[in-house]
């Protein structure tokens, strides 16, 4: 595999969506060329970043209270 | 015969134990599409609502968490987005993904800028993309569905799902790029 086949499946491969062969060869591709494992590391950051932003924030409470007493009655 | 139904009580119990769990993640993904609270909320409730007389349809042991952002994303369509969105006029396709790496390549190729930029800020600019790219990367990247499950609830094939998440994230991390540019937490590369 080269670089640009292995680029071409970073997402797929960061979201575990390949094929176990095709995930193989990527991984190969990446412990045999720096570049392309910096790159992927780099989004795997952009990934991890994004959702530790956007789960900060739970349901209000409030909401809560009011689902459950429009189910239960509560 | 039909088979009797699950007394009250059970049918709560296993509600609350495998719907009302994924309230955070409903909430979540409410605020992205409607982007107010107060219509989040309500979404929300109706989601829920809506869930509980269905719950009888739910198949046990199945993605409880897809089978609710179903129901929410269809609440949210039929009833919230003609008034609280405008209709987009961006043709998804043309738009021309960015790469930042090759740009903080040399300068920042761990991304430790993103370490800089705050909540508010990305949660701007996930609300400032096409809803199509938007919901799509919410559910795959917040609420960690896979693309199977994003293609159900978008009703879109994978090879979909897997184009809109590529052109997403491309177009997400180079607003915040720029937006790091702007702060002053990276210099961008001359040339």
């Amino acid at each position: 595999m080269n670089c640009d086949e292995a680029l071409d499946h970073l997402y797929e491969f960061l979201d575990r969506e390949l094929t176990p062969e095709v995930e193989r060869a990527v991984r190969e591709h990446l412990h045999a060329c720096a570049p392309c494992a910096q790159e992927t590391d780099f989004e795997a950051t952009f990934l991890k970043f994004v959702q530790a932003r956007c789960r900060a924030h739970g349901a209000p409470p409030e909401l809560k209270r009011r689902i459950l007493h429009e189910l239960f009655g509560e | 015969m039909a088979t009797p139904a699950p007394p009250a009580d059970a049918r709560r119990a296993s509600f609350e134990h495998e719907a009302l769990v994924h309230l955070d993640a409903l909430h979540r993904v409410a605020l992205r599409l409607t982007g107010n609270a107060a219509d989040a909320d309500d979404l929300v409730q109706e989601t829920m609502l809506k869930a509980y007389r269905a719950w009888d349809s739910y198949q046990p042991g199945t993605n409880a968490k897809a089978w609710l952002l179903t129901i929410l994303r269809h609440a949210f369509i039929n009833e919230y987005r003609r008034r609280t969105r405008r209709p987009e006029t961006v043709d998804m396709e043309t738009i021309e993904p960015f790469a930042v790496f090759p740009d903080v390549q040399e300068s920042d190729p761990q991304g430790a800028f993103f370490d800089r930029i705050v909540d508010e800020q990305v949660l701007r600019a996930i609300d400032a993309l096409p809803v199509a790219f938007r919901e799509t990367l919410v559910l795959s990247d917040v609420e960690g569905l896979n693309y199977q499950d994003i293609g159900r609830i978008l009703d879109v094939p994978v090879g979909t799902v897997k184009s809109r998440l590529f052109r997403a994230r491309r177009l997400l991390q180079a607003r915040l790029y720029d937006y790091a540019v702007e702060m002053g937490y990276i210099k961008r590369k001359a040339g």
